[in-house]
């Protein structure tokens, strides 16, 4: 509850600044917070890996737009059609796939989120090809259209918020004991009576929910969306916030997120060479900081200490 | 008791009802039945490879027999799945307790009850209070377990600081709080110590009185005698004896399942070397410590060159672990090791390969995929490794000749390999495995070669074969340290025997000595510790070096 009251007390400061860099960051935040939770419920607590968590988001950002596009469908029903339909497809790939494991599951995820991304690039009818969807209408609320960083800022944040809430909630609940079980082991969860395979569906599902919602809300902030974004780099840089979190821990998961997207404005001059540096940052976070950024930089911190405590002593 | 008890107490609980399971070419287990009453401690036993645990997975439905039923209060069980199985009031625990070790120990307690609150996914979504109140008696609950089993002081520290013998006493604590009627314990007294395991054996007995129902897997008989009430004896997949423990311990069929009954015909008669060829080997007071438990306590062992050295005991006296040792896959905590004279201490496990030390590993674990003449082949890179990288990329001529006569001589020790060169080592029966994996050790040369249970999983007529092939690799001047749980048949075999009970060695000397002695058979069983709950000095006593 305090940890919300001061993202509340922060958030609002940036509001209220009116500066429109920092609110469109906030904003980006919010909304890639969202499937980054999802991954870090399947994969930090249930021990489930997805390379290809990029096409639940995609599926909820075209299936938004289209249906709002084709079947001009109001964008208060197309939202949570698009997330059903992310949610359906997660508990679908996750029955095709969970006979699977360790290295065989991540490849099986990693080429389903490559054929969504061909799809979206092929299937030029429905999705524009590459040149993308355009004009997809905004939220309005009472007639105020979110249109601008400044005006989905509240309510991107308000779901975001409760998305934050609700994961916090499961993995605190006798559910969140039986995915911890699974992740560390199968064997053992099936002989205390809980069901891997479908515990795995479920959690399969619950993360395309948050990946959909989280792709249907960004395609109705920007107006307008291409293949591009939903590739398999998408993949690899949810994976890294999730990584850089530690990818136990509902709130790591949000610093994780906010370091993704403050380095990658950082790197905006490198181009398209900034997936270089994300693998790296991967590699790097994974072999050294297993427990995430900030728990590898307070060991380093520590150790840095007692060595320097050591050498005042020895002097 | 009443006439009601008794009624009561003799209702089947679990029929298993003509079982068989098949894996390939071996038939693991073969028409199995027996039923376990309601209300008693069933001890199933039996020597390694017989079947137990086999069995065990069968009936806790994580894997499926190719024949026969087992039925749970009437109700079928085969064909469920684990999870089904747990929610019909069975529990299993694993042979390594396989607890939870990211969770504290009250949280692994209190995992095993979350599939019986029927709090679900979504309501810990929304946390309506409900999945906080499920958590709070499942808390509540767990610690209740815990005090059973008197782990409630650890309750708050992580899983993964607990010792050998708190890791069991956790797996029982969670078997309880998935509150199944029927707990099947697998090896729960593996790995403790003698102390440990009196404690083991009182919460055990405790389950009882609280009305539960044991059936476990033990091998040390110690134990069984002080618990079962009946025991049911496997061996090579079938039902050998079921009764009570007297009528089980006297059974001649039990004892010879244990000590092994093959007779050897030995060209290299035991006490046939003489020891003064000098030491190959020489291991001096070593000893291993797993996860805070001794493995192995002040081992002394002594290999001539050319002689074959038994080591036996029963399961997990720490036979095998002496191997690895020797082999530099576990790190002694005290002692020395030499070959040869030259310290063992400092070299890497890949260069003890080079310097002639080669290990057929418990198991075989050859390269399935592989013909058998690739597998023989990947045994002499250790050698040519050693011989520089040169010997790697183009083969000498002398290298390659040494390769083709160490292959020739293997051939000669087995000729069934020959004619199975070009067919893939996945599709060998057992005895076969059992001699490619020797021949494998065999080419890179060795000076000792150590065998870890060569006759495991093989019927008597095939061990026969495998065993007899021993003394002619000696008689070609290579040294043999072997581990068998078929102790009458290794001491047949070889010229010296050690008897490990353990981790200690009980009794030492010529094998012709050792099986000549009544009192090895006791010792090497262990039925006499059932009334010896201070290990240490009952150890003492019967210490004793023959010959």
């Amino acid at each position: 509850m305090k940890r919300i009251a001061v993202l509340v007390a922060v958030l609002g400061a940036v509001y209220f600044s009116g500066n429109g860099y920092l609110m469109n960051l906030c904003v980006v935040t919010a909304l890639f917070t969202l499937p980054a939770l999802g991954l870090s419920l399947l994969m930090g607590y249930t021990g489930q890996i997805s390379l290809g968590h990029a096409a639940f988001v995609g599926l909820g950002a075209y299936g938004s737009a289209i249906l709002c596009k084709s079947l001009g469908l109001n964008p208060w029903l197309a939202i949570p059609l698009a997330t059903a339909t992310a949610t359906l497809a997660a508990w679908a790939i996750g029955w095709l796939v969970f006979r699977l494991r360790g290295h065989h599951l991540a490849m099986a995820t990693l080429a389903f989120g490559i054929i969504i991304h061909v799809a979206t690039v092929e299937l030029k009818g429905l999705t524009g090809g590459q040149d993308g969807l355009s004009g997809i209408p905004a939220l309005s609320f009472f007639g105020y259209a979110m249109n601008s960083d400044a005006a989905i800022f509240p309510f991107a944040w308000l779901v975001c918020i409760l998305g934050i809430v609700l994961a916090g909630n499961l993995v605190h609940s006798p559910a969140g004991y039986a995915m911890r079980a699974v992740a560390e082991s199968e064997a053992v969860a099936a002989s205390i009576g809980i069901a891997p395979d479908r515990l795995k569906r479920r959690i399969m599902a619950l993360s395309g929910l948050y990946a959909g919602l989280g792709g249907a809300l960004y395609a109705h902030y920007l107006g307008y969306i291409s293949p591009g974004p939903f590739d398999v780099g998408f993949s690899v840089r949810l994976l890294l916030m999730v990584a850089l979190g530690g990818f136990a821990g509902i709130w790591s998961v949000l610093f994780g997120v906010l370091f993704v997207v403050m380095t990658s404005e950082l790197l905006k001059p490198f181009g398209n060479y900034d997936v270089v540096l994300y693998g790296v940052l991967l590699v790097v976070v994974m072999v050294w900081c297993p427990r995430g950024l900030l728990d590898g930089l307070a060991m380093l911190w520590r150790g840095g200490m007692r060595m320097w405590r050591g050498a005042q002593a020895a002097r | 008791m009443s006439e009601g008890d008794c009624l009561y107490a003799s209702e089947p609980l679990l029929r298993v009802r003509g079982v068989s399971m098949r894996f390939g070419g071996l038939q693991a287990l073969e028409d199995v039945s027996f039923e376990v009453l309601r209300g008693e401690i069933l001890a199933l036993i039996g020597p390694n490879g017989a079947g137990k645990s086999t069995l065990l997975n069968i009936i806790a439905g994580a894997l499926a027999p190719t024949a026969g039923e087992t039925h749970l209060r009437g109700e079928r069980l085969n064909g469920l799945g684990a999870d089904q199985v747990n929610a019909r009031g069975l529990v299993r625990t694993f042979q390594g307790a396989e607890i939870l070790r990211n969770m504290s120990v009250r949280d692994n307690v209190v995992t095993a009850g979350v599939a019986r609150c029927g709090s679900g996914i979504a309501t810990g979504l929304l946390g309506l209070g409900r999945s906080r109140r499920a958590l709070a008696a499942l808390e509540k609950e767990a610690d209740r377990h815990l005090g059973t089993v008197g782990l409630s002081a650890l309750a708050g520290a992580s899983a993964s600081t607990l010792g050998a013998g708190q890791q069991r006493l956790l797996a029982i604590a969670r078997a309880l709080a998935t509150g199944a009627e029927l707990i099947v314990l697998d090896e729960p007294g593996a790995g403790l110590n003698a102390t440990e395991k009196g404690y083991l054996a009182q919460v055990i007995s405790g389950l009882r009185a609280s009305g539960k129902t044991v059936l476990f897997v033990e091998h040390d008989l110690g134990l069984v005698g002080r618990l079962a009430e009946r025991i049911v004896v496997l061996d090579h997949g079938r039902v050998i004896a079921a009764g009570r423990p007297d009528e089980v311990r006297a059974d001649p069929k039990v004892i010879e399942a244990y000590l092994g009954n093959t007779e050897i015909v030995a060209r290299h008669g035991p006490g046939a070397a003489t020891r003064n060829g000098g030491t190959l080997l020489g291991i001096e007071h070593l000893s291993v410590r797993y996860d805070g438990s001794l493995a192995l306590d002040d081992v002394s062992v002594r290999v001539a060159p050319g002689e074959i050295v038994a080591l036996v005991g029963a399961n997990g006296a720490g036979k095998s672990t002496l191997l690895k040792a020797v082999a530099g896959a576990v790190p002694p905590e005290a002692g020395h090791i030499a070959l040869d004279g030259r310290d063992l201490g400092p070299i890497a496990t890949a260069d003890r390969v080079a310097l002639g030390l080669s290990l057929a590993p418990e198991g075989r674990a050859l390269f399935g995929s592989l013909s058998v003449l690739d597998n023989l082949i990947i045994g002499r890179y250790g050698r040519r490794r050693a011989a520089g990288l040169r010997e790697l990329l183009s083969p000498s001529v002398a290298e390659r000749e040494a390769e083709r006569e160490t292959l020739e001589l293997v051939y000669g020790y087995f000729p069934k390999l020959r004619v199975r060169s070009a067919q893939a080592a996945g599709t060998l029966s057992g005895g076969e495995g059992q001699m490619l994996a020797i021949g494998r050790a065999l080419m890179n040369r060795p000076r000792l070669l150590m065998l870890d249970e060569p006759s495991f999983g093989l019927a008597p007529q095939v061990s026969r074969e495998i065993l007899e092939a021993l003394p002619k690799l000696a008689a070609g001047g290579v040294a043999i340290l072997l581990v068998e749980q078929n102790a009458r048949a290794a001491l047949q075999i070889a010229s010296h025997g050690y008897v490990l009970v353990n981790g200690r060695i009980a009794a030492a000397g010529r094998s012709r000595d050792l099986l000549d002695d009544p009192e090895i058979a006791r010792t090497y069983l262990g039925w006499d510790g059932a009334d010896t709950p201070a290990g240490a000095s009952a150890a003492e006593p019967r210490l004793r070096v023959v010959g």
